[in-house]
């Protein structure tokens, strides 16, 4: 009987894999199709999906089909990525892109900071599990320059953005300079950075310098703010299978809204956009 | 109503639940168990019976988690951010927790019985003195159960609890137990209200919100997350199995996650150590440089003296919060 179990059970597991993988493909295509029917045709097969992933909204009138090389030029892609941040009820102020995938394309991650800078966020971090972005975090700044280029064309001060590398960040003064802040983190920057800033309390505590109730979750926070020095990230959009934020800042995503896409692989800016929407729709009451 | 649902699964629930067995089935659970006052708008009820329904369903998915071999769930009952409501909903909220658990005490034979262990997990000093007593008493009495463990978070937040845990160890210092180069993950995870319980396999989070709402944060890194649509009330046992279904998924990449995390933090562990030593033999040393042998040595009695002091300090932690419930029942033995 156990067998038996065992044997449904592989083929209840294929089976959603299989729902998984045919789901993504069918997002993929839907774009490319674009016609109300297969949109409804579609929506009916995709049976209620348990995993927070954004609804496809109905086609936009300003959306063309492809955010990045289809004959137009880099101006009136970046006037009209503008026109789209604008649009959105709230931008987030700040973008997690947390990457749950084995291999990982340093164009495509490029891209997506790209995009979300042109939309108009301040601050987009890039992580993964295993920290292989910010061991290649000159990889990725040089990646994301070029895009940077590609996408937008010439130099233009208004997104020259700042690429801050872990633990060598001066502190910034955003009020005075508006340029979009790109961060690379890892694991390190998560439990890791809480412990360290938990000794570093303990140390004044044997130093006799404070006492142990002087410890409010605002003394922490201003702690755990002062390498780091950004806001807490509003969105976070997480890509792969893996339903897990994997050790990202655990600290600083306590409101954070989260959205999942299956693949940064060849990611769209449609798919940015409908996180970004998502984003806009939801209503935070926090606690009330 | 009871917090203990008797009652078996039915036949086609039964077969589900023994298919779901024959995978990796989460060891501890957690929900958010958001929708309650938008599920009493949809059924055009007053919000105290949402809130109500949401206490049944809890009692209900306990019994669910028992078929499934799930020993232990926390929930996410009351949050400190929540005491920003109106005076009456809040008032509302701390009556049913009141009623909540006097029930609990009632019930001491049957959760005997089925062994079940409640802890009240968060800043329990924030709530009224009558309500902490009941608490208290309802903590004690189980305290030695241990088939089944439900941990309520009540006045709760993530940030709070780390806070503490910090807090803590600084404690710990202050009292010469611990020196502030003890201070590493593990420690601080055995300073957390839920130091007695494993993280989470699973959280779920329902009524179609896709945050944390500063729930179990540090706990929760590693763990599946599942976001339903679903208003909590209207839970039914095919989401839960929706959700394992989820975790079953994910099993195997997140296993390799945290196996990952844990090598770097056993790591980090021993850099520290190594830090620590190294600073103490130039301090000892008369300019020549240690030997690796020496090293060696040193570094396993400094490992082994930081471990136990570790532990010293840890029964006194055990000790203190012991101490704070007891007393508080020992209260109300007096009035």
């Amino acid at each position: 009987m156990a067998l038996l179990y065992g044997l449904i059970w592989r083929l209840l597991l294929a089976l959603v894999r299989i729902k998984r993988a045919t789901v993504s493909w069918l997002r993929v295509r839907l774009r490319t199709w674009k016609g109300r029917f297969w949109q409804r045709t579609m929506a009916a097969l995709l049976l209620p999906v348990p995993v927070a992933e954004f609804k496809q909204k109905k086609a936009d009138a300003n959306q063309s089909s492809d955010g990045d090389g289809d004959g137009k030029g880099a101006g009136s892609r970046r006037s009209r990525w503008i026109s789209d941040g604008i649009s959105l009820e709230k931008l987030p102020v700040h973008i997690g892109l947390v990457v749950a995938e084995e291999e990982l394309s340093f164009t495509d991650i490029a891209n997506m900071v790209v995009w979300c800078m042109a939309v108009g966020v301040s601050y987009v971090s890039v992580y993964d599990h295993h920290g292989i972005f910010q061991k290649n975090n000159s990889s990725l700044q040089e990646e994301i320059v070029k895009q940077q280029h590609h996408l937008l064309g010439g130099d233009d001060s208004t997104f020259n953005m700042e690429l801050l590398k872990n633990g060598t960040d001066k502190p910034q003064h955003f009020v005075v300079s508006c340029r979009p802040i790109v961060k690379v983190l890892s694991p390190e920057d998560g439990k890791h950075s809480i412990v360290q800033a938990a000794r570093k309390l303990c140390h004044s505590v044997e130093k006799k310098e404070w006492s142990s109730k002087d410890i409010s979750v605002s003394v922490l926070d201003v702690l755990l703010r002062e390498s780091k020095n950004i806001p807490d990230p509003e969105l976070v959009v997480k890509f792969g299978a893996v339903n897990s934020t994997l050790g990202f800042l655990p600290w600083h995503i306590r409101l954070t809204e989260f959205v999942s896409l299956p693949s940064h692989k060849n990611v769209s800016y449609e798919d940015l956009f409908g996180a970004l929407q998502h984003y806009s729709a939801c209503h935070q009451r926090l606690g009330q | 109503m009871s917090w203990i649902r008797e009652g078996e699964l039915n036949l086609l629930e039964k077969i589900s639940a023994n298919i779901l067995m024959a995978g990796p089935m989460p060891k501890h659970v957690a929900f958010i168990m958001d929708g309650n006052r938008r599920f009493a708008l949809k059924k055009k009820l007053e919000r105290h019976d949402g809130h109500m329904q949401g206490f049944n369903k809890l009692a209900e998915t306990l019994r669910w988690c028992k078929h499934l071999n799930i020993p232990e769930v926390t929930v996410y009952a009351f949050s400190i951010e929540n005491f920003k409501r109106s005076k009456e909903e809040v008032d509302g909220l701390l009556d049913l927790a009141r009623q909540k658990f006097e029930r609990l005490l009632e019930e001491q034979e049957n959760l005997e019985k089925h062994g079940v262990c409640i802890r009240v997990l968060g800043d329990l000093n924030m709530l009224p003195l009558d309500l902490q007593e009941v608490i208290a008493k309802a903590v004690v009495m189980t305290k030695n159960h241990n088939k089944c463990f439900l941990n309520v978070c009540f006045a709760y937040t993530s940030r709070y609890e780390i806070t503490n845990a910090v807090r803590e160890m600084a404690w710990g210092v202050e009292q010469g137990l611990i020196k502030a180069s003890d201070v590493s993950e593990a420690l601080l995870s055995e300073c957390l209200y839920s130091s007695n319980s494993p993280n989470p396999d699973l959280l779920i989070r329902t009524s179609g919100e896709v945050r944390l709402s500063d729930f179990l944060l540090w706990q929760t890194s590693h763990s599946c997350l599942v976001f339903q649509s679903v208003l909590w009330p209207e839970y039914s046992f095919w989401n839960l199995c929706e959700a394992i279904v989820q975790y079953q998924l994910n099993h195997k990449s997140i296993q390799k996650a945290r196996e990952l995390h844990r090598d770097e933090q056993a790591l980090q562990q021993l850099e520290a150590d190594c830090a620590c030593i190294a600073e103490h033999l130039q301090h000892q040393g008369n300019g020549k440089p240690a030997d690796a042998q020496r090293r060696q040595e040193a570094l396993q009695h400094y490992t082994v003296a930081r471990e136990e002091r570790v532990q010293d300090f840890l029964q006194a932690l055990k000790h203190k919060r012991d101490t704070f419930f007891t007393n508080l029942c020992s209260e109300t033995v007096l009035t």
